[in-house]
């Protein structure tokens, strides 16, 4: 093996740990570096090994026999993070967030497509919901299934959340390390932990009580026959907007205490929908004749004039109440402000 | 990744290996990192190229601990990353790579390395072995066990934690 001969071995070697490091060092600087230093590394040791002190063609081979295959160098810079079962510790958040924003748009979509149904006529209620179950069980699974695998195939290649970032968020990431470290190394900023802003258990149960109570008023599996056609429509109406309302529970339940924009978005749009019952209930107080009540046997003769006062009065009650409770939406936008 | 210091002797079994050789991988994992800032550390001004590190871990621990190129450099790239070291190439020659350890990882590294000394002289009744600090040549802060160089004992204070260390060395006797 000649001067040539030896460099070739040395470029082909090092030339393969290239192919084999990860890809997302494979734009950055370091991989040029990497290899350089791995290359003078294997000079040195070639040159250590060489009775003579400079490299020939024995001590090139044991210098790369040695430093061992290039898939096992390679291997240590995909080592990256702290393993969290399969995926790492750094991509974690990343995933559940993945997961929880992939099931909040299977859960959308599935109710949209219901509704598309419901309205043209498509299937009875039963085969609706029985679609809706399906929908949603195996849209969770197969989303479930395609995150986790993409997440742990990104972890075992040693991937990190910054990988993904853009250069101006990188270097706004290294202004702000650097000044932590000219601070000094215990100065850790003390600042009081906030408190979660949403129990996300409870909003997905009162979201899907919520859900199954609008499909129920939306769908009507109850005899309709002794309720005036105007009442009915209302409670169509009703259902739906309190199916609307119920998605968008389980949403902010999905997403947990996870991106505050998103939930204050989901706070402004909850407003409109709440209110939008207003109108509903004030048709409902000029007109008490249409409001059920019943005489023996279900024939509806409409609620007695008498009683008309306290009739209107619970339903000022209760358009006071949908009032209150938009005031606690806009008091929660303010709220999550404070977790941006 | 390192050389294994529970040898694979003929007839051991497989479970006994992997378990051992895991356990191994965690206790040497932040070792590694330390012993090569040690060796970083003592090189100062003239710094050390990657070889360099490796040669010399390799002799100071009569080959104990020996650290492969696979795994060298991404410690040495995650220090740089973290700002312990910093790094300059060779503009001549073999163009290498010289690492130089920070001001900041100075000060990581003398509370890292009192730490581990501390802990490892704490540890060693457990397995019938003596450990003995060199307490003529070195200070340890009471309080977070920051190593002080008595060479270089200047502050009252300890610069890690603060604590007020002017009493205990005058206890001692160290002050002159």
């Amino acid at each position: 093996m000649n001067e040539n001969s030896m460099d070739y071995s040395v470029r082909e070697y090092i030339k393969e740990i290239g192919k084999r490091l990860p890809e997302w060092l494979k734009d950055k600087k370091e991989h040029k570096e990497i290899l350089a230093d791995l290359e003078e590394h294997l000079w040195s040791k070639a040159a250590e090994l060489s009775e003579t002190g400079q490299p020939d063609e024995i001590s090139v081979k044991l210098a790369i026999e040695h430093m061992g295959t290039p898939q096992n160098i390679a291997k240590e810079y995909k080592r990256r993070g702290e393993p969290k079962y399969y995926i790492t510790k750094e991509l974690w958040p990343y995933y559940t967030r993945a997961l929880g924003g992939v099931f909040a748009v299977i859960v959308t979509l599935v109710v949209i497509g219901l509704i598309v149904s419901f309205f043209t006529g498509n299937g009875s209620f039963e085969s609706l919901i029985g679609g809706l179950i399906t929908g949603i069980q195996s849209g969770l699974l197969i989303s479930f299934a395609i995150v986790t695998i993409i997440f742990v195939a990104l972890s075992h290649e040693g991937y990190f959340p910054e990988d993904f970032k853009s250069k101006k968020d990188l270097e706004l990431m290294k202004e702000l390390r650097e000044k932590e470290i000219e601070d000094g190394v215990s100065a850790q900023p003390l600042r009081k932990p906030l408190k979660p802003f949403i129990k996300p258990g409870g909003t997905i149960v009162g979201g899907g009580i919520g859900l199954i109570f609008g499909i129920i008023l939306l769908s009507q599996p109850f005899p309709t026959y002794m309720l005036l056609p105007d009442f009915i429509a209302i409670l169509r109406i009703f259902g739906l907007i309190t199916m609307l309302e119920g998605s968008l529970d389980i949403s902010r339940g999905i997403l947990g205490n996870r991106r505050p924009n998103t939930h204050q978005a989901l706070h402004v749009i909850l407003i409109p929908l709440k209110l939008s019952v207003i109108p509903l209930l004030g048709i409902l107080m000029n007109h008490p004749e249409i409001f059920p009540f019943f005489s023996e046997p279900w024939i509806h003769v409409g609620i007695p004039v008498e009683f008309y006062d306290e009739y209107r009065a619970i339903l000022s009650v209760i358009i006071a109440i949908t009032c209150l409770t938009t005031i606690e939406n806009i008091y929660n936008i303010i709220k999550i402000q404070k977790y941006k | 990744m390192l050389q294994k210091l529970i040898k694979k002797v003929k007839g051991m079994d497989t479970e006994f290996q992997e378990y051992a050789s895991k356990f191994e991988s965690e206790i040497n994992r932040g070792i590694s990192t330390l012993s090569i800032l040690s060796i970083i550390n003592q090189h100062g001004e003239d710094g050390a190229y990657g070889y360099q590190i490796s040669k010399d871990l390799q002799e100071q621990t009569h080959e104990k601990l020996v650290i492969e190129e696979g795994t060298l450099y991404p410690i040495l790239r995650k220090l740089e990353e973290d700002k312990i070291i910093k790094s300059e190439r060779e503009k001549e020659g073999r163009k290498r790579k010289f690492y130089f350890i920070t001001t900041y990882g100075e000060k990581i590294y003398n509370y890292l390395s009192g730490f581990y000394s501390i802990l490892t002289e704490a540890i060693a009744p457990l397995f019938d072995v003596s450990v003995h600090l060199k307490q003529n040549k070195y200070f340890y802060c009471p309080a977070c066990s920051n190593k002080i160089d008595l060479k270089n004992l200047e502050a009252k204070y300890c610069d890690v934690c603060g604590h007020y260390i002017e009493k205990e060395l005058d206890e001692r006797g160290l002050i002159k």
